[in-house]
């Protein structure tokens, strides 16, 4: 600390805004260094998640199982060691005079514990017959659908993509990452970027020192995210083989994760590209199909957003940028 | 005329407890009768209330009710049978999606605590919350009337006489060198200590290897307890976080008197009444925007959109070595805090009583 009085700035409120604005470049330089390396950030939350319990990790009911087994006989003799001579003595004294009384309490706590037990295996036992009869009717989920000459740097989506969420007010997602390329230009150009890709393949191939970069879903990642947490949202390559159900869950949980002001960046391939003889194995395999450009807006258009499009100039795709312009209840009851 | 109060609990060194106190002398002082029935009473309290069945040994009428809402209990159902006028002082309450996978039983009675207030809503002649946060919150739940007013709380305890001991214990540790980061609350999911730990290891990391964490508060959630304990052994830092547990007002005092900044990263705040002591006890602020966190402190803070630690390491950096945001941090949160806690705190809600009782 210094011995002057340091002096009050004439307008506070810009004054920490320009803090806030320093301590970003302090981050974006840190990350850029790697005194911080992403990676380490992401075994600091699994550290974290391997002490919290079994439904906190997301509920491995035959390990809770297990665990509610081995919990179930509560023993009644207590352990009579001490530090001190007399103590031991005190303590088996003790011990013998109150056996009875904690025995009977003990043993039927210990019937009570069995015969839940009993209750959770059967429900065990019966959900995994459940699961085996959904499993054969299961609608996969999309996979992430890359067409090589729509998907590249030199893209003419990838300016505009990079200048809507540049400005974010707060951290980037871009969904599918790959190896980062986007991630690595959205930086470039000012913006605190990191990506989230279910290859987990690409991911691990790519810079992880110098690059946030996550091999796993977007919607699990999602769910990780605090609300208003991101100040924007790229996604390319993800949303256009989704069926209904995914596209509605994963754009309710995008609108509680965005900041308000957040962009929303969504690059689709058209229908016409989609069915082309030369799309990937991978649009076929998909269980929905893209949505055109207009019906982007109109949804997004209903969930708060101001969206516009942009059509590609071969028209095999299009931009649509959208900015979310209203509040939403962070975690509505469908997530809980 | 009596003006009632019903609350779920009635404790003492608690927020909700010291407003219902506070707000049943303004209430007196403004020439109603008031009593306050709860179903729980702490011993300390037990001259200070009654149960809430005792009521109708107390009915008369014309009387009006004022339950604060803090959390699920029997009351609610009380109220909602007994027809009176009814205003309802929500102090928000955690939603369960915070305590899933650790608290059954806490969910359960979040989600209880939901059903609730969508009984009592409708039925309010008034809903008075504690931030526009809150407010919002409110009207969603049905509430045609709703105002803001201010916690009564005893902001002074923490610039009162400091426990001479604790003082002493946090003295030692400082003379070590390292940043004082101190935190009160309980030690629940929705206040994110496990954020703290982690912000405390990058920080540690990236700019002061000496700096220590301080949690104050007791806990309800004992899975969450013991998985931030493991964490912190897990990353080696046992020596560097403190966990007191529940501490006398005058320990509370030394710990705001040590503390180099106050780190908040709840995932979930209603109103943030430690935010308000750390800024009465000239303690900079540094706290994730969550709920009504960004209305509490206005501007007084550095705030941060998420609970990123290379964020708060770099704000904390700020906060501790940048004389300049210091004084400015410390002299806005003092005027903000007078806002928020000035004497004459228990007009408005006097006067939103009045003004509901009146019609």
């Amino acid at each position: 600390m210094s011995d002057t009085e340091p002096t009050l700035p004439a307008d506070p409120q810009a004054y920490v805004e320009q803090v806030m604005a320093e301590i970003a470049d302090e981050v974006r330089l840190r990350r850029a260094s790697g005194d911080l390396p992403p990676k380490l950030e992401r075994e600091l939350d699994e550290l974290f998640l391997a002490h919290s319990p079994v439904a906190g990790r997301g509920g491995d009911l035959g390990e809770a199982l297990r665990m509610v087994d081995a919990a179930t006989f509560i023993d009644p003799v207590v352990p009579v060691e001490s530090e001190r001579a007399a103590g031991a003595v005190v303590k088996k004294g003790m011990r013998s005079l109150l056996l009875w009384y904690v025995g009977w309490i003990t043993h039927q706590m210990s019937q009570s514990s069995s015969a839940v037990s009993r209750a959770l295996h059967i429900v065990d036992d019966r959900l995994g017959d459940l699961e085996r009869q959904v499993e054969v009717q299961r609608i996969p989920g999309a996979k992430v659908v890359e067409f090589p000459a729509l998907h590249r740097p030199d893209a003419w989506w990838v300016e505009p993509a990079v200048a809507a969420v540049a400005k974010a007010p707060g951290r980037v997602l871009h969904a599918a990452c790959g190896d980062g390329w986007l991630v690595r230009r959205i930086d470039a150009a000012g913006g605190d970027a990191y990506g989230v890709d279910p290859r987990a393949h690409l991911v691990d191939a790519a810079e992880l020192g110098i690059l946030d970069l996550r091999g796993e879903g977007v919607a699990e990642h999602l769910r990780a995210v605090a609300a208003a947490g991101l100040g924007g949202v790229v996604l390319t390559g993800i949303v256009d083989g989704m069926g209904g159900g995914e596209r509605t869950q994963l754009l309710t949980a995008i609108a509680t994760r965005l900041a308000p002001g957040g962009a929303l960046v969504v690059h689709s391939v058209s229908r016409d590209a989609w069915e082309a003889a030369g799309a990937p194995p991978e649009a076929d395999l998909s269980p929905g199909r893209p949505l055109r450009a207009d019906t982007w807006c109109r949804l997004l258009g209903d969930s708060g957003y101001e969206a516009v499009a942009q059509p590609g100039p071969g028209g095999e795709d299009f931009l649509v940028t959208a900015v979310r312009s209203s509040i939403t209840t962070p975690y509505p009851p469908s997530e809980r | 005329m009596a003006v009632h109060q019903f609350i779920p609990a009635l404790n003492p060194h608690d927020a909700t407890g010291t407003h219902t106190l506070k707000l049943r002398d303004a209430l007196r002082a403004a020439g109603w009768r008031s009593e306050i029935f709860a179903e729980a009473i702490h011993d300390d309290l037990a001259s200070q209330a009654y149960k809430h069945w005792m009521y109708p040994e107390h009915a008369a009428e014309g009387d009006v009710a004022i339950y604060q809402f803090t959390t699920s209990s029997a009351v609610a159902g009380y109220l909602a049978e007994q027809g009176l006028p009814l205003i309802l002082d929500f102090h928000d309450f955690t939603a369960p999606e915070y305590f899933a996978g650790w608290e059954p039983r806490s969910v359960q009675r979040a989600a209880a605590a939901g059903e609730e207030l969508a009984l009592l809503a409708p039925q309010a002649v008034l809903g008075m919350a504690k931030s526009p946060f809150s407010e919002r919150q409110l009207r969603r739940a049905g509430c045609r009337r709703t105002v803001v007013v201010p916690v009564l709380a005893d902001y002074g305890r923490v610039t009162g006489a400091p426990d001479r001991r604790v003082a002493a214990e946090l003295a030692a540790l400082g003379e070590r060198g390292g940043a004082d980061i101190l935190f009160v609350g309980r030690i629940v999911p929705s206040k994110a200590q496990h954020d703290l730990v982690k912000a405390l290891w990058a920080y540690r990391r990236l700019y002061d290897a000496r700096a220590r964490l301080h949690l104050v508060g007791g806990t309800s959630s004992f899975e969450y307890a013991k998985a931030l304990q493991g964490y912190v052994d897990d990353l080696g830092l046992a020596a560097a976080v403190r966990i007191t547990g529940e501490v006398s007002d005058a320990a509370l005092a030394a710990h705001f008197a040590a503390a180099d900044v106050y780190l908040s990263l709840s995932a979930h705040e209603g109103f943030g009444v430690p935010l308000v002591e750390a800024m009465v006890a000239g303690v900079p602020v540094v706290t994730r925007g969550a709920g009504a966190v960004a209305e509490t402190v206005s501007g007084a803070a550095l705030v941060l959109a998420a609970a990123d630690p290379a964020y708060i390491a770099a704000a904390l950096h700020r906060a501790c070595t940048d004389d300049r945001l210091r004084t400015a941090l410390v002299a806005a949160g003092r005027r903000r805090a007078a806002e928020l806690s000035g004497g004459a705190a228990a007009a408005p809600l006097v006067d939103a009583v009045a003004g509901a009782v009146a019609r």
